[in-house]
């Protein structure tokens, strides 16, 4: 293993992604972006969990419970993009605006 | 018969219902509503019997992720799936408006396209929930979480030519989202600290003190985040009003119930294997404690000057949601004295009673919708005189919400006040009993205004229909609450 490349740095870049991810989902009003940001939070996680795993290793061998854990949520998150975008979409044709500052209806 | 089963049987029941949608080519697509409430009531009768403690499958790697023989989950089964057969039957009254608002007959669509999913859907989040009772593993509860979490943001938009419904999906959505990205960061951080994804062994390395301690807290700190959302705690609580007044009525009570019991089924969860750590307990207290103080204070204030009824409804959720973590926050450390009532007994009782009450007014609710324009407060004036069946139910909802002795509502909020007395939490105490108070009056209020006032005139005062089930179904939750209220250890046998 390279010892120049550790734990903290990919627990830097991954704290990074997921920064930026909350960011944009705070600051940004599209919701197309809002969308691909929040995708951008669980990429942040799944970086990390490959970092443990491989970086807890035991014995050589990593840690293949986290791994696994990596697909789920790679599923999970095509799964919700699926129904995230069909909903947009559906928004899209009612209202015409992918602009979160248009969606005010309901007010206190 | 072994206790995964009954998740199996009821996504079968789901797909069936699927099945059935695509190719029987039904004159009326509502017989598919009526076939899920009997397969519910066959499932729940099948929960009295399963042998839920099965030792040599609970050995096996491969179930390592099911939590065996655990007390509890069998309760929050149970509350999973009355919530949902009590949803199917408000779905059902709730057909005609569905139909308007999805199929487009400009477009040559069959009338009841689109009903049949309506049905199906709570069945797929009822077994996510089921499952989640049972989850002992992170991903087990990633996976039951989100497969919850994404049926529900289909219900929630339901509507979809209905500008309301898509607004709240798309508020519910993003937010959901949101608290989805800190729960995985967060588990994966808490699976960095002790190496471990299953709940057992994350405990005993939290309790034996070898972790570190700032990274294990940045874990709670972002599960924490999420699971606010989920339950809807103060400050995150934003997205519950508007996804409640906007999603469609049966599918509002399906929010309000079963996905608040499964956030704080996870929330318990995670929150216990800290709570045994003699290092970070103090800590997770504190926050606790603050976000109990807060979402009491929020719930139950900002409740006061609501006029929509389903907007009175969220506030009071998220009111109630504060009673919940001020139990959790004032939850016992070392060994119990013999008898009491732990944090997760007290917790539990409270989503049931919760359950009952919630259920009650959601089904007079939507009894009413049907004949009354508009949901709001002021149009239930005069209901004693028009529907004094209708208005003695919600009566009893309201008396139970508020917490008025020989109610279960009342038992619920008494322990968790015992609790946070006997672990001399005073501000949390004080704080409580200023929010129980103040629930008393906007309970109250609409209680009085339909016994009190008269309907405004001019109005209709025929009779409102209330279908066979929906009728059924209300008087089982009014005995259950009043039941529950004079004897609660009648629930109380159900959790152990």
């Amino acid at each position: 293993m390279d010892s120049a490349l550790t734990l903290q740095h990919f627990l830097y870049v991954s704290g990074a992604l997921f920064a930026i991810g909350l960011a944009g989902v705070l600051i940004r009003r599209n919701i197309i972006v809002i969308f691909m940001c929040l995708e951008m939070m669980l990429s942040a996680a799944n970086l990390s969990l490959v970092a443990f795993s491989r970086y807890g290793a035991e014995s050589g061998l990593p840690d293949y419970d986290a791994q696994v854990m990596l697909f789920f949520i790679i599923t999970v998150a095509a799964a919700e993009v699926a129904v995230g975008l069909a909903i947009i979409v559906a928004l899209f044709r009612t209202k015409e605006t992918t602009d979160v500052t248009q969606i005010d209806e309901m007010k206190f | 018969m072994p206790v995964y089963s009954l998740e199996i049987i009821v996504v079968c029941l789901g797909l069936l219902m699927l099945l059935i949608d695509a190719f029987a080519n039904l004159s009326d697509k509502r017989t598919i509503g009526y076939f899920g409430v009997l397969g519910l009531l066959v499932v729940i009768g099948l929960l009295f019997s399963v042998e839920w403690g099965s030792k040599d499958a609970a050995t096996s790697v491969f179930w390592k992720f099911y939590a065996f023989g655990d007390t509890k989950s069998l309760f929050f089964k149970g509350i999973a799936l009355v919530s949902t057969l009590i949803v199917l039957i408000m779905s059902i009254d709730f057909a005609p408006i569905v139909m308007a608002q999805t199929a487009d007959p400009e477009e040559g669509a069959h009338p009841q396209a689109g009903l049949g999913e309506f049905f199906a859907l709570p069945m797929f989040a009822c077994a996510g929930l089921m499952w989640m009772a049972s989850a002992n593993h992170l991903v087990s509860i990633f996976v039951s979480l989100e497969t919850v979490t994404i049926a529900f943001y289909i219900m929630v938009a339901y509507l979809r030519r209905n500008v309301g419904s898509l607004e709240a999906g798309v508020k519910y959505l993003i937010l959901g989202a949101l608290s989805t990205g800190f729960l995985v960061y967060g588990m994966t951080w808490l699976y960095g600290m002790t190496g471990s994804m299953e709940l057992p062994e994350i405990g005993k390395i939290l309790a034996s003190g070898e972790v570190n301690r700032t990274g294990a807290l940045f874990a709670f700190a972002l599960i924490l985040v999420a699971m606010a959302f989920k339950v809807g705690a103060v400050p995150f609580h934003n997205w519950i009003p508007d996804v409640y007044q906007g999603a469609p009525t049966p599918i509002t009570a399906f929010l309000s119930v079963a996905s608040k019991a499964a956030g704080f089924i996870v929330f318990l969860r995670i929150t216990a294997l800290y709570l045994s750590s003699g290092a970070l307990v103090g800590k997770v207290t504190v926050v606790l404690t603050v976000i109990a103080v807060l979402t009491l204070i929020v719930g139950n204030f900002v409740a006061l000057p609501q006029t929509n009824f389903k907007r009175l409804l969220a506030y009071s959720s998220v009111a109630h949601a504060g009673f919940l973590l001020m139990a959790m926050a004032s939850a016992p450390q070392g060994a119990l004295k013999e008898n009491a009532m732990s944090v997760g007994d007290v917790v539990s009782f409270y989503l049931g009673a919760y359950l009952l009450m919630t259920m009650l007014a959601f089904l007079v609710l939507s009894a009413l919708r049907t004949s009354i324009t508009g949901e709001n407060v002021g149009s239930f004036a005069g209901l004693a005189k028009r529907s004094p069946f209708l208005a003695i139910a919600m009566l009893i909802s309201m008396t139970s919400l508020a917490g008025i002795p020989l109610t279960a509502g009342f038992f619920g909020k008494l322990f968790v006040f015992k609790l946070a007395f006997d672990q001399e939490q005073w501000v949390l105490l004080a704080v409580g009993i200023i929010g129980a108070c103040a629930g008393f009056y906007y309970y109250l209020k609409i209680a009085a205004s339909m016994f009190l006032s008269e309907a405004p005139a001019g109005g209709t005062t025929t009779a409102i229909r209330v279908s066979p089930a929906a009728g059924i179904a209300m008087v089982f939750l009014m005995i259950a609450i009043i039941v529950v209220g004079i004897n609660p250890t009648m629930m109380m046998n159900l959790l152990r």
